[in-house]
């Protein structure tokens, strides 16, 4: 299954999406941070400023830098976004506890706006499944 | 005409280890005690469905206990508690279930728990098991390590990361009603006591080598785990019941760590068969 948020066409619409989304604005308030997320081999830097998806670089170059990432192969990305995943692929922190999903880099700021990156990561799912 | 609920909640005091408690609980319903206890962060409205399930409450008196430092059950008046660092022991956690049923009379009663209810659930049924008639642990194994995490009490993590957890802990098929719900009630904690609380989930409790010990001619026990919970997997929750000598399993298809609060409508299903059992009904 092809990932959305992957698609160089469908950035703009993901940080749409993100943007929008009610819930990211309250929990994403003060967020100022660069959130890698890794499929694979394939990479793509979400930029936020003051809680506002401001870029979703593609293929960043090593020298890119980033607060914390989120990897995961793309068979584990697949079942997280399904509308219901299969058990501990609910959330990527559970993921990465039982399953094949890392987190790592910044991992204070990472848990200081876990709400923000839940949520955004459940409107990633909810817009792969539209 | 008011609509008011039958639970009613009173403050009992009670001495633990030399230090008088006042406490919090919340109870409604005649017959077997059934004592039930709150996960890590929490407090006892998480059982606010058990308590208003007629169907339970017609055969049980249920008593849903905040712990000390938990919801209204404040810190103790006598302790300079501020000077030290919040950590639960397994040694305080039993003392005071054990005084608590003793102040409230309780004979003997069913003990109830989740993450680290069950827990201890287990810790009572090793160490008391004369002590109460049956033991039912949800989210509870022989070990449930990897949760004394630094970012439960970090000042910059704060209360955002206890407030999401349960949207990762609990199960996808849960009502997100429910879940929000969870959130807030763990989101209310002190600082400190999500981490405290952990320190005896995944450091203090530790069963292993004990279990064939427990004897459950004396204390039944059973043990129910959730399909969607990532803390004590149901292979986690089998493994433990397999080396209990009488315990009873179940896995809970559907159902996520926080299972009375997150779904109590999946959970309940679950749930009956086990209390019909102990009532002998």
């Amino acid at each position: 299954m092809a990932i959305r948020f992957l698609d160089p066409n469908e950035a703009a619409y993901v940080r749409e999406r993100i943007n929008n989304d009610p819930e990211f604005r309250i929990a994403g308030k003060f967020m100022s941070e660069d959130i890698l997320i890794g499929v694979g081999d394939a990479q793509r830097v979400i930029k936020v400023r003051e809680g506002v998806v401001t870029e979703i670089a593609l293929n960043p170059s090593p020298l890119d830098k980033y607060s914390f990432f989120i990897k995961a192969p793309e068979k584990g990305w697949n079942l997280f976004l399904k509308p219901i995943p299969p058990p501990f692929y609910q959330g990527f922190f559970t993921a990465a506890m039982r399953e094949d999903f890392q987190f790592g880099g910044d991992v204070e700021a990472l848990f200081a706006y876990y709400w923000a990156v839940q949520r955004m990561l459940a409107v990633i799912r909810e817009l792969q499944n539209e | 005409m008011a609509n008011i609920e039958p639970i009613t909640g009173r403050y009992v005091h009670v001495e633990v280890q030399g230090t008088s408690y006042r406490v919090y609980f919340e109870e409604n319903g005649k017959g077997i005690p059934l004592v039930c206890q709150h996960t890590a962060s929490a407090e006892g409205l998480q059982w606010r469905h058990l308590l208003n399930d007629e169907e339970v409450t017609s055969r049980y008196r249920v008593i849903s206990v905040d712990l000390p430092y938990h919801g209204k059950s404040l810190p103790p008046e006598t302790v300079e508690w501020w000077k030290s660092e919040y950590k639960l022991t397994k040694s305080f956690f039993m003392d005071f279930h054990v005084a608590f049923s003793r102040a409230l009379e309780l004979d003997r009663p069913v003990f109830m728990g989740c993450s680290i209810g069950g827990d201890i659930a287990l810790d009572l049924a090793f160490a008391h098991p004369d002590s109460f008639r049956a033991v039912v642990a949800f989210g509870s194994a022989e070990l449930t390590p990897g949760f004394d995490l630094v970012w439960w009490d970090h000042p910059r993590v704060g209360p955002h990361v206890k407030f999401a957890d349960p949207f990762g802990a609990a199960s996808p098929y849960a009502p997100e009603k429910c879940q929000r719900e969870v959130g807030w009630v763990l989101g209310k904690s002190s600082p400190q006591v999500f981490r405290g609380d952990s320190y005896y989930y995944s450091v203090e409790h530790d069963l292993t080598g004990k279990l064939d010990q427990i004897d459950t001619s004396r204390v039944g026990v059973y043990i129910l785990a959730g399909e969607y919970d990532f803390a004590a997997t149901p292979e986690m929750g089998r493994e433990t019941a397999g080396k209990i000598r009488g315990a009873k399993y179940t896995e809970m298809k559907r159902m996520g760590h926080f299972c009375m609060a997150e779904d109590y409508d999946g959970f309940r299903k679950y749930l009956m068969p086990v209390l019909r059992e102990i009532a002998g009904t």
